[in-house]
C-alpha cells in the first residue's frame, strides 16, 4: 500500500510542473481567446460584451478575406514548388558520395536561419533601387523586367512566395528522399528490364508508390504555410495597403497596432478554426483520392 | 503516414540507375546540381560577403568579393548596433528555456513511458493537440494573460512559452526512446532502495542523453530564432533578442547596410555551425517533428 501511495505521489508531482506550464500558456490561450472574441475591448477600461459582432465583422470583411486569399496563395506556392522541385530532388540525390550530401546540406540549410534574417535578405534582394535581383536583370540586358518586386500588388504575392519555397524545400526532400529508398530495387530492375524510360518510371511507379508520403507533405505544406508570419512581417508588414496581409498580420495588426484585443481574439479563433478546416479537410479529401 | 520510416535519414542504397546513364549525361546532371546547389547557397553567401563590405561597396559592385575586408563591421554591429547585447539576451533566453525543457520533458517522458496510471492516454492527448495548434493564433490571448500575470517584459514572458510549446516534442522524443529500454534496469534499482526520484536522476537522466540531445538541438534553433513571441512580449531595448533587435535594425541603421549585414551575420552564425555539426540529428529531428505535428 505504501509502494502505491509513494508511486501516486510521484507521478503527481513530477508531473504538475510539466501540466501547469503547458495547460496555462497553450491550451487555455485558445480558450480565452474564443471566450474575448465576444467582447469589445481596447485593452484598458472595462470590456463590453457584444456576442457575435466582432466574428461577425471580420467575416464581413474584405481584408480578411483577401488576407485568407494570400494564405491560400502561401499554400498554393508551396504545393507546386517544394513538392515538384523535392521531387524531382529526391529522384537524383540518392547516393551517399560527398557531393549528393553537399547538395542536400546545401539545400536544407536555409531551415535553421532566423526567418527574419530570410526575410530581410530577401529584402534587400527585391529592393527596388538597390535590389540585387533589379541590379543583375539590368546587367543581363533584361531591363524591361525590373518591377518594384514588394511593392506592386499585382506581383508581390508571388514575390513573398519565394522565399518561402526557397526556405523550406528541405524537409520534403528528406521525406522524398526515404520514401523512395523504401521503394524496393527490385521492382526498379523489373521497370527497367520492361524498358520503362525515365519518365514513364516517374509516373507509373515512382509517384504510385509513394503516393502516401505526397500527401502527407500536402498536409504538411498547408499546416507549414500559416506560420509565414515572420517573413511576411519582415519584408512588407502586409503592405502595401495590405495587398500582403495574411491572417496572422491581419491579427497582429488590428491588436497590437490599433489595439483592439476583443477583435484581434475574435480572428485569432478564426484562424484556429480555418487551419483545423484546412488541415482535416485536407486529410479526408486525400484519404478519398487514395481509395479510388 | 506509415509509409516514412520516423527519421531515417537516406542512406546509400546501390544506385542502379546510374549505370545506365553515360558518362555525358551524369556530368550533365552533375553541373545541374552543382549550380542548383550554389543558387540555393547564394543568398547566405551574398549576406556574409556583404557584411565585410564597405557601404560604397555594398551600393556600387553588389556582386563582387570586398576589395578590402572590413571586420570593423562586426565589431561596430556588435558595440555601437546594440548586438551584443541581443546575443546575449539571446543566449540566457534559449539556454533557460532549454534547462526547464528538458528537465521537465524528461520527468514527463519518464512517468507516461515507464509507469502506469489512468489518465496517461488523456495526458498524451493533450501533448497532441498542442502541436496541431497554431502558434500566432495564441499571441493575443497570451499577451492578455501575461499582461494579467505582470511578467510582460521579463525574460520570463518568454521562456514560458517557449518552454510550453517545446513540450510536446520534447516528452514524445524521449519518451520513444525510453520505451525501447528494457524496465529491469529500473527494478534493479527498486530493489537497492532507490526512490522514484533516485531512479529519474540515477537511471533515467543518463540513460536518456541522446533523445535530451536531439531535443537541445532543436529546441534550441527553435528559440533562437523565435520571433513572433519576442515581438509581442518585450518592448525594453535591453531585452530585445536577436531576431527582434534585427528587425528593428533596418529602420533605425536603415542606411548603414554594412552594419546590418553584419548584425544578421552574427545571428545567423551560430545556427550554421550547430547545423555542420549535428546535420543529421537536425534533419530527422525537424521531418520527424513535422510529420508527427
Amino acid at each position: 500500500m505504501a509502494f502505491t501511495n509513494r508511486l501516486r505521489s510521484f507521478i503527481i508531482i513530477g508531473l504538475l510542473p510539466a501540466l501547469t506550464i503547458y495547460l496555462l500558456f497553450v491550451i487555455v490561450p485558445i480558450l480565452w481567446s474564443a471566450y474575448y472574441g465576444f467582447f469589445d475591448w481596447k485593452g484598458i477600461g472595462a470590456a463590453r460584451f457584444i456576442g457575435l459582432d466582432n466574428y461577425a465583422e471580420a467575416l464581413k470583411d474584405p481584408i480578411f478575406w483577401r488576407a485568407l486569399k494570400n494564405n491560400l496563395i502561401i499554400v498554393a506556392a508551396s504545393i507546386l514548388g517544394q513538392l515538384p522541385i523535392a521531387l524531382l530532388l529526391s529522384l537524383i540525390l540518392r547516393k551517399s558520395t560527398l557531393f549528393h550530401r553537399f547538395v542536400r546540406s546545401a539545400v536544407f540549410m536555409p531551415m535553421v536561419v532566423s526567418s527574419i534574417v530570410i526575410g530581410l535578405i530577401w529584402g534587400y534582394i527585391y529592393h527596388p533601387q538597390i535590389g540585387i535581383l533589379n541590379v543583375l536583370l539590368e546587367q543581363i540586358g533584361l531591363s524591361s523586367w525590373i518591377r518594384d518586386w514588394l511593392g506592386d500588388p499585382s506581383i508581390n504575392m508571388y514575390s513573398v512566395s519565394a522565399p518561402v519555397i526557397w526556405a523550406n524545400i528541405g524537409p520534403y526532400l528528406i521525406i522524398f528522399l526515404s520514401a523512395i529508398q523504401n521503394i524496393s530495387s527490385d521492382v526498379e530492375e523489373a521497370a527497367k528490364i520492361d524498358g520503362a524510360i525515365k519518365g514513364k518510371w516517374l509516373y507509373l511507379i515512382v509517384i504510385p508508390m509513394i503516393w502516401d508520403t505526397i500527401k502527407v507533405a500536402i498536409v504538411l505544406c498547408i499546416s507549414g504555410s500559416l506560420k509565414a508570419f515572420d517573413l511576411i512581417f519582415v519584408m512588407t508588414g502586409g503592405g502595401p495597403a495590405q495587398s500582403t496581409e495574411l491572417l496572422a498580420t491581419y491579427m497582429y495588426n488590428n491588436t497590437f497596432e490599433i489595439y483592439r484585443y476583443g477583435y484581434g481574439s475574435a480572428v485569432s479563433t478564426l484562424i484556429i478554426i480555418i487551419s483545423m478546416i484546412l488541415v482535416l479537410g485536407s486529410q479526408v479529401l486525400m484519404r478519398k483520392r487514395g481509395m479510388e | 503516414m506509415k509509409t516514412i520510416a520516423p527519421g531515417r535519414v537516406p542512406k546509400t542504397t546501390t544506385n542502379t540507375s546510374s549505370r545506365v546513364l553515360n558518362f555525358r549525361a551524369s556530368w550533365l546532371l552533375h553541373l545541374f546540381l552543382l549550380a542548383y546547389a550554389l543558387v540555393t547557397l547564394y543568398p547566405l553567401l551574398w549576406l556574409f560577403i556583404s557584411s565585410f563590405k564597405s557601404n560604397q561597396e555594398f551600393f556600387g559592385s553588389p556582386f563582387a568579393l570586398p576589395s578590402v575586408w572590413q571586420f570593423e563591421n562586426y565589431t561596430r554591429a556588435w558595440e555601437i548596433g546594440g548586438i551584443g547585447k541581443a546575443f546575449l539576451n539571446s543566449v540566457i533566453v534559449s539556454v533557460l528555456s532549454l534547462v526547464l525543457t528538458l528537465f521537465l520533458g524528461t520527468l514527463t517522458a519518464f512517468i507516461v513511458s515507464r509507469l502506469n496510471f489512468r489518465f496517461k492516454g488523456f495526458i498524451m492527448m493533450l501533448f497532441v493537440l498542442g502541436m496541431l495548434i497554431p502558434i500566432h493564433s495564441t499571441l493575443v490571448p497570451l499577451f492578455i494573460l501575461m499582461k494579467s500575470l505582470g511578467i510582460l517584459d521579463t525574460y520570463a514572458s518568454l521562456i514560458l512559452p517557449y518552454t510550453a510549446f517545446e513540450l510536446p516534442i520534447a516528452v514524445f522524443v524521449i519518451a520513444a526512446y525510453l520505451t525501447s529500454v528494457p524496465k529491469e534496469l529500473e527494478e534493479a534499482a527498486m530493489i537497492d532502495g532507490n526512490g522514484y526520484w533516485g531512479i529519474f536522476y540515477r537511471i533515467i537522466v543518463p540513460l536518456a542523453v541522446p533523445a535530451m540531445a536531439t531535443v537541445s538541438i532543436l529546441g534550441f534553433l527553435r528559440f533562437w530564432n523565435d520571433f513572433a513571441f519576442a515581438l509581442v512580449f518585450i518592448n525594453k531595448q535591453a531585452l530585445k533578442t536577436l531576431p527582434l533587435s534585427l528587425s528593428m535594425f533596418s529602420d533605425g541603421y536603415g542606411t548603414d547596410y554594412s552594419l546590418t549585414m553584419a548584425a544578421m551575420s552574427i545571428a545567423v552564425i551560430p545556427t550554421i555551425i550547430i547545423y555542420l555539426l549535428f546535420q543529421n540529428q537536425i534533419m530527422k529531428g525537424m521531418v520527424a517533428g513535422a510529420v508527427k505535428g
